[in-house]
């Protein structure tokens, strides 16, 4: 069926099939026809938002507004520091109610950081920013300057601060990632049926400030009417940088930035290296339709699309919501049986993470939330055993391994801890996409062991800084003992070699003095004795007297 | 325990289920050694099912594990029947007992079992066996045709538990042919003959010699077939198999081309002893093969070399389990030796061709 599609869309010259493939990978059960039938639906604000302070990749933010503050929407709430860093606007008109931690969805229930506001009933428009004519060639300063006031990340799922991508000016390609290979996710793909020609001038305006001379939409072969939509949208707009469509065999996970690379190109990204070093820029098409946003509409990033799906909710779809709506509004909005349901999927369901806390906020990284009951039929889900079986070595997850490593061989160096082997086998080149737990037939938990490995290595990497440090600091410490001892020692040997002398010169000095004193001494007594004759005698006399 | 971190998603046949399907592949090898070899390959079937699983069950209470989960997975059970399919259908029970209990307590328990082992289990036991008992363990009747009568299940019983039957029968009387001769293994005499000075033609133009070999000619097609039978499942992959048998192909033509009077033909090699169990079923144990896919291949291709040799020029006829372990000794170093390249990490050359 597949094959057929792209027959009938590569009449159109610009569809064109991918020329590269990857290694590997898997066909999960897709799930896409629950929320992708639907065109997109505004999701009201909730009464309360509750807002992480960190929401992105790198540093977390400076928090400039107090409580009790009344605020609107676009506010900055949170300023950006350091070049790896977003703002983060507030999503409504409201007041700050607390500024206290709260639970934002971290799979261990640690609490972060978050702003909490009780919003308006009305709502103002939120557009804070003028909008900018990014046609006129002068203006690529303020755009840059204005991807990163919006607080834009990539909104695929890694929160990539956009603006630290779109500062190279050495791009050939723009590739406009619309794979969405992941089961059940449907946001981009909806993006593109229903609003495709903001997203293209989302694309031509990151194109223009990259100085790209095409984009490529890469997509696969399962979306059909987004390429349809798309490619009308294209054959009919004016922009000046030329775009084409690559459609790729469905196939996961072709969506990631590496595998989409070499279906588009046919190249690998060199181990270590960037895309842009190879002339390319890959965005998601969210993350395009959001610059879209700040740009042509002076609006921030305060809200994304997120496709609410699964089988317990009612009107599954693709929304947008803004960024701190609670997932427990969500599931009264949306009906679902909290009862049947023990957790709720963000993201997908091979990289996403479960979260069971449901005063969990969406945030930027939140492109879909699954709600789905345990259904002990559908065998596509994880019933996780207690205990795995062992590994016997069977290479099914080698097979299917889009990095091209050996999973079985990391699995054996991470249960060992063998850091230095765990390394050498290329644990740092696993993207974790889970393909190598989902075909594991001793359902062994594959990427929690590579998590564990991965971090156990950073531990370990840190601590080499650290004892390497420490190690300078104490031969630097041993350095300067030896050195002050060396300086005290000839200090000592100065100061006693001084007293010496001192004693010396005050030996021969006291010699002549002592004479001149025995001198003196002697005259006094040469005098005393002949005084003494003379008063003798009267003394004696005087003495008896007294006794008498 | 549920699942809080992805995947959440699975889809694969659980271990236990590849391991029964293995032994499900067995089953067309199994009734055609019963057809030509009578009814002692049933009772050593079932002699080594319950063998293996009460070793099993007995090391892992002495490891203080939890021995269900680690029984359900049924490895003990495939290790008992591949080697009870090797051995001679009327060895003493005791010895059998022997081997399998060195099998998987020695062979795999105390190397941390299921996964952990270095060796093939059923090939550790049946070395051993070999070695200790190389008289018994060569005791091969002869094949049904060739026969002068095969043991009923009840004599074969009765071989197997007391040496002998009610009527004083050995299992001497079962391997004499009607002349009077007993008949060793194809590859035993093959062997005996040559050492003897005997040209090839002349050993293969006796007819005994032809209608013992049709009997292992049968047995081996069958493994063959469950062999392929597995490969269609996708639960052995190509990569040994093909390799192993290539490798027996290419050598033993070669020395066949070199003096086609002294040594064996293809054909001989591939369609007697084990070659088609060691192919499929013995050689592509994943836990003591190599798992890089060219490893797989230099694996199965040392061995399929090594078994031509060592039937060729080594002291014991058939060679599989002394190929298959000098391999496992020599996997780690394959492996290392054969990693595929990671992503990104090819040649600048290759990257931007």
């Amino acid at each position: 069926m597949s094959k057929s599609i792209v027959k009938s869309v590569s009449s159109k010259s610009i569809v064109e099939q991918a020329k590269g493939s990857f290694h590997g990978g898997i066909h999960p059960a897709e799930f896409k026809n629950i929320s992708n039938q639907q065109s997109i639906k505004d999701l009201p604000i909730a009464a309360q938002l509750v807002i992480p302070v960190k929401q992105q990749l790198g540093q977390t933010g400076e928090v400039v507004v107090n409580l009790g503050d009344r605020i609107s929407r676009g506010q900055l709430l949170v300023k950006a520091t350091g070049i790896l860093s977003a703002n983060i606007h507030s999503p409504a008109d409201g007041i700050v109610t607390s500024l206290s931690p709260a639970y934002v969805g971290h799979p261990s229930g640690m609490k972060s950081a978050a702003i909490t506001i009780k919003t308006d009933l009305e709502q103002s428009e939120g557009k804070i920013f003028e909008p900018i004519d990014w046609r006129n060639p002068s203006n690529l300063e303020e755009i840059q300057s204005r991807i990163r006031q919006a607080g834009i990340v990539g909104l695929g799922g890694a929160t990539f601060p956009t603006h630290v991508k779109t500062s190279s000016r050495e791009i050939n390609t723009l590739i406009v990632n619309a794979m969405e290979c992941e089961p059940f996710i449907t946001c981009d793909d909806r993006m593109l049926k229903d609003i495709p020609k903001q997203v293209i001038e989302g694309a031509q305006i990151v194109a223009n400030l990259v100085k790209a001379k095409n984009i490529i939409f890469a997509t696969e072969d399962n979306k059909q009417l987004s390429i349809e939509k798309l490619s009308e949208a294209i054959s009919k707009t004016t922009e000046s940088i030329p775009m084409s469509i690559v459609v790729a065999p469905t196939k996961y996970p072709s969506g990631g930035e590496k595998q989409t690379i070499e279906l588009v190109t046919g190249k690998q990204v060199p181990s270590g290296k960037i895309p842009a070093s190879m002339g390319l820029l890959v965005q998601n098409v969210a993350t395009l339709h959001a610059v879209f946003n700040a740009v042509v509409k002076g609006q921030p990033l305060y809200q994304r699309l997120v496709t609410i799906t699964g089988n317990l909710v009612d009107r599954p779809g693709n929304y947008w919501i803004a960024f701190g709506t609670q997932i427990t509004d969500l599931i009264e909005h949306f009906n679902v049986d909290v009862n049947d349901c023990e957790k709720v999927i963000i993201g997908g369901p091979l990289m996403g993470q479960s979260v069971t806390d449901f005063t969990a906020p969406v945030t930027k990284a939140t492109n879909c939330l699954i709600f789905n009951k345990a259904d002990k039929t559908e065998k596509a889900w994880l019933t996780q055993t207690t205990e795995h079986q062992p590994c016997i070595r069977c290479g099914e997850c080698e097979k299917v391994c889009p990095a091209d490593l050996l999973p079985q061989q990391l699995l054996w160096y991470s249960q060992s801890d063998q850091w230095e082997n765990l390394q050498q086998q290329g644990i740092l080149d696993c993207i974790e996409c889970g393909a190598c737990a989902y075909v594991c037939p001793s359902e062994i938990p594959l990427v929690q062991y590579y998590r564990y490995g991965k971090s156990s290595l950073k531990d370990i990497q840190r601590k080499n800084v650290i004892a390497e440090k420490a190690k300078k600091r104490f031969d630097f410490k041993e350095m300067r003992i030896q050195r002050e001892k060396a300086e005290r020692a000839a200090k000592h040997k100065k100061a006693a070699e001084a007293r010496r002398q001192a004693a010396l010169d005050k030996k021969n000095d006291s010699d002549g003095k002592q004479q001149a004193i025995n001198d003196a001494l002697a005259r006094v007594k040469q005098k005393k004795a002949s005084v003494g004759q003379a008063q003798g005698v009267a003394q004696t006399e005087t003495d008896e007297k007294k006794e008498s | 325990m549920m699942n809080l971190s992805s995947p959440f998603f699975h889809k694969a046949m659980p271990t236990n289920k590849v391991m029964m399907l293995v032994c499900v592949a067995l089953i067309p090898g199994i009734i055609t050694q019963v057809y030509f070899f009578g009814f002692g390959v049933i009772i050593n079937l079932i002699l080594c099912a319950v063998f293996a699983v009460s070793a099993e069950y007995t090391i892992l209470k002495l490891r203080t594990r939890e021995p269900r989960t680690s029984i359900q997975d049924n490895s003990a059970l495939l290790t008992g029947l591949l080697l009870a399919v090797a051995l001679p259908p009327t060895l003493p029970f005791w010895m059998t007992f022997v081997g399998v209990w060195f099998a998987i307590i020695f062979g795999k328990q105390l190397y941390g079992g299921l996964g952990y082992n270095p060796f093939n289990p059923a090939m550790v036991g049946y070395v051993l066996l070999l070695i200790s008992f190389p008289v018994e363990m060569t005791a091969w009747l002869p094949a049904r045709e060739l026969a002068v009568s095969l043991p009923s299940f009840y004599e074969s019983s009765q071989l197997i538990f007391f040496a002998q039957t009610a009527d004083g029968l050995t299992v001497e009387n079962f391997r004499q042919l009607a002349d009077g001769f007993t008949m060793a293994t194809p590859l035993d005499h093959l062997k005996t003959e040559t050492t003897l000075g005997r040209m090839n033609s002349e050993i293969f133009a006796n007819p005994d010699m032809a209608l013992n070999l049709n009997g292992w000619k049968w047995v081996n097609l069958m493994f063959l077939l469950g062999g392929l039978y597995l490969l269609a499942i996708k639960i052995v992959r190509w990569h040994i198999p093909v390799a192993y048998l290539l490798a027996m192909i290419i050598t033993s033509f070669l020395l066949n081309t070199y003096d086609n009077q002294l040594y064996a033909a293809p054909s001989f090699h591939l369609l007697t002893g084990a070659t088609m169990l060691g192919a499929f079923f013995i050689a592509t144990d994943p836990v003591s093969a190599s798992t890089t896919p060219k490893g797989r291949l230099i694996y199965g291709a040392l061995i399929g070399f090594l078994i031509v040799i060592i039937r060729t020029f080594g002291g014991y006829p058939d060679a599989i389990a002394f190929a298959v372990l000098l391999l496992n000794i020599a996997v780690p170093t394959i492996d290392h030796y054969t990693k595929p390249v990671i992503y990104g990490h090819k040649k600048e050359t290759e990257l931007h061709d």
